[in-house]
C-alpha cells in the first residue's frame, strides 16, 4: 500500500492536519467572483511569469502581477483589495497580449479593483473623474483658454458633446445614479476633508 | 470627394486640452474622401482605466451609450484617441458577442429610452487612413503638399488601440510598422527606437494616481528615443500626447532632466504635410516648443 508523505508521529500528523495547506484569512470563492467581473479564467495561470517579465510597473515599484495571480487563486482577498500597488497597473495589456495561457491579467486587475472599491477601497483621483463626468460629461473638461483656443481654430468653443449640447447630461446622470456612483464618490471624497 | 461617412466621437482630452488634433482630423480627412459627422451628445468613453476601475458595468453602460447615439444616425463611428478606441470599440464588440453582458446593459439603458442592438462598428482614424478600401498610403501622400522631407520621426502607438492583440486585428503587436508606413506616406523618415512598444506610463488611472511612478515610464521612453535621434514624436492618442508633453515639463520639475521632444498627433503631422500652418493646429498650445520641429519643415 502506497504511504502518503508524512511524519511517522501520528500526535504530530492530528496536529498539523488542516495546518498545511489552511490559510486562515483565505476566501475560496474570492477567484470565482474575479473572473465573473473580469471575464477570463485566471485559476489557469500556471504562474510562468510572462506577464510580470512584460510590465512596465514592475521594474519600478513593487506591484507583481504574477504574485497578483496567484493570491487571487488562493483567495487572499483582504491582502489583495488593501494592496495599494493594485492601482500601479497602467492597462496597457502586455501580460494580457503575451500569456501563453490566453488569460487577461490586465482585467484580473481591473476586477479585484471593481471589488475593492465596493469596500470604498479607492484612490482619490479615481474618484474625482466621476465627479467630473457626472457634472460636465467629460473625464477632462472644457476651459476658457481652450475654448479661446478653439476659437482662434474656427472650431465652436465648445465641442458637438455634452458641453454644447448639456440636455444630455440628465441621461448620463441616470446612468451612473443606477449604479449609486455619484453618492458613492462624494461619500468618499467628503471622508478626507 | 466625400464617399465615407463617419461619426466623429471625439473623447475628452483632444477637444478639451488640443484642440488642434480635433480641427486637422475635420480638415485632413476631408481632403482623403472621409466625411466626420458630429456625434451630439457623447460624453467622456468612458476612460477605461480611471472610471473601469470603479465599476466595469457602469463603463459597459455609458460606453453603450455613445455607441447607442451613432447607431441612431445609423453611420459607423471613427474616433482619435486609443482610450476612447478601447471603451467604444471593446465594448461595442464584446456587446455584440455576449447577451448576458447585453441584456445587462439594455436593461439599463431602457431607463433613458435606449438600446444597444449592435448595427455599427468602430474604427481609429488612423486605421481608417491606412485601410486601402477606405483611403490608403497612395491617397495619404497624394493628399501631400509640403513633404515633411528630412526629419526623422519616432512612432508611439500606444497600448488600447492594439492590445491585447487576439481582440483586435491590427496583426503584430510586438513590432508592428504600419504607423511608420503612415509617416513615410508624408515625405519623413521613421526611425525604431529601443522597446518601442513600451506603455507611455499615464494609463490605467496611474497617471493621477502616482505621477512619478507614471513619469518614471515616460522618462525610460524619452531615454530610448533620445537615442536614435528623433526629431519628433508622433502618436495616434490624445492622452499618450499629453503624458509625453506635458510630462516632459513635468519630468524636467521632477527629475531635473530636460529632454526637448515636440510631440505631434498623427493628425496633426498630416495637416502640416497638407499645407495647414502651425496657427491653424493651435501647436502653440503643446507644452513642448515645437518650433526646432518646424524649422526643419517649413
Amino acid at each position: 500500500m502506497a504511504v502518503k508523505k508524512d511524519y511517522k508521529d501520528q500526535v504530530l500528523v492530528e496536529k498539523l492536519r488542516d495546518r498545511k495547506y489552511y490559510i486562515p484569512d483565505s476566501n475560496p470563492e474570492f477567484i470565482k467572483e474575479v473572473e465573473k467581473i473580469g471575464l477570463t479564467p485566471a485559476h489557469m495561470c500556471y504562474q510562468c511569469g510572462t506577464c510580470t517579465g512584460s510590465c512596465p510597473s514592475a521594474p519600478r515599484s513593487s506591484y507583481r502581477i504574477r504574485l497578483f495571480m496567484r493570491k487571487a487563486i488562493l483567495g487572499l482577498e483582504d491582502e489583495i483589495l488593501t494592496d495599494p500597488d493594485l492601482w500601479l497597473c497602467t492597462t496597457c495589456y502586455s501580460c494580457t497580449d503575451r500569456c501563453p495561457r490566453d488569460l487577461a491579467p490586465t482585467d484580473v486587475i481591473m476586477a479585484m479593483r471593481n471589488l475593492a472599491a465596493r469596500r470604498d477601497i479607492v484612490p482619490r483621483n479615481f474618484l474625482k473623474t466621476t465627479q467630473l463626468i457626472y457634472n460636465t460629461g467629460h473625464g477632462v473638461p472644457n476651459n476658457d483658454a481652450n475654448r479661446a483656443a478653439r476659437l482662434k481654430l474656427g472650431l465652436e468653443a465648445d465641442p458637438e458633446t455634452t458641453h454644447k449640447y448639456p440636455e444630455f447630461l440628465v441621461g448620463i446622470r441616470k446612468l451612473l445614479d443606477h449604479y449609486g456612483l455619484k453618492e458613492k464618490a462624494d461619500r468618499i471624497l467628503a471622508e478626507g476633508e | 470627394m466625400s464617399n465615407h461617412k463617419y461619426a466623429f466621437f471625439l473623447g475628452c482630452i483632444a477637444p478639451n486640452r488640443y484642440p488642434g488634433i480635433e480641427a486637422s482630423a475635420i480638415k485632413t480627412s476631408e481632403k482623403v474622401g472621409i466625411e466626420l459627422l458630429p456625434l451630439k451628445g457623447a460624453s467622456c468613453c468612458p476612460a477605461p482605466g480611471a472610471f473601469g476601475a470603479i465599476d466595469l458595468n457602469i463603463w459597459y453602460a455609458m460606453a453603450a451609450r455613445n455607441v447607442v447615439l451613432a447607431e441612431q444616425m445609423g453611420v459607423d463611428i471613427t474616433l482619435i484617441c486609443n482610450g476612447c478606441y478601447k471603451s467604444i470599440y471593446e465594448v461595442n464588440e464584446k456587446l455584440k458577442h455576449n447577451d448576458e453582458l447585453r441584456d445587462g446593459v439594455n436593461e439599463v439603458l431602457k431607463e433613458i429610452d435606449m438600446e444597444f442592438k449592435g448595427t455599427i462598428d468602430v474604427w481609429h482614424l488612423a486605421e481608417l487612413y491606412y485601410d486601402p478600401k477606405i483611403v490608403g498610403l497612395k491617397k495619404i501622400a497624394d493628399s501631400v503638399t509640403r513633404p515633411l522631407s528630412g526629419v526623422k520621426i519616432a512612432v508611439h502607438y500606444g497600448c488600447h488601440l492594439m492590445k491585447p492583440g487576439k481582440e483586435r486585428h491590427f496583426g503584430d503587436t510586438e513590432n508592428p510598422m504600419w504607423i511608420e508606413e503612415l509617416v513615410e506616406a508624408l515625405g519623413a523618415e521613421p526611425v525604431q527606437y529601443r522597446n518601442k512598444m513600451l506603455c507611455c506610463g499615464a494609463g490605467g488611472g496611474v497617471r493621477g494616481f502616482d505621477l512619478v511612478h507614471s513619469l518614471d515610464i515616460t522618462n525610460e521612453k524619452m531615454i530610448n528615443l533620445q537615442e536614435v535621434g528623433a526629431d519628433a514624436l508622433t502618436e495616434v492618442c490624445p492622452f499618450c500626447q499629453l503624458q509625453y508633453d506635458r510630462g516632459q515639463i513635468e519630468i524636467e520639475d521632477k527629475f531635473g532632466i530636460t529632454w526637448g521632444l515636440p510631440v505631434l498627433h498623427y493628425n496633426e503631422l498630416l495637416g502640416l504635410a497638407q499645407g495647414m500652418s502651425p496657427d491653424e493646429l493651435a501647436l502653440d498650445l503643446h507644452a513642448v516648443n515645437v518650433e526646432p520641429f518646424l524649422k526643419k519643415i517649413l
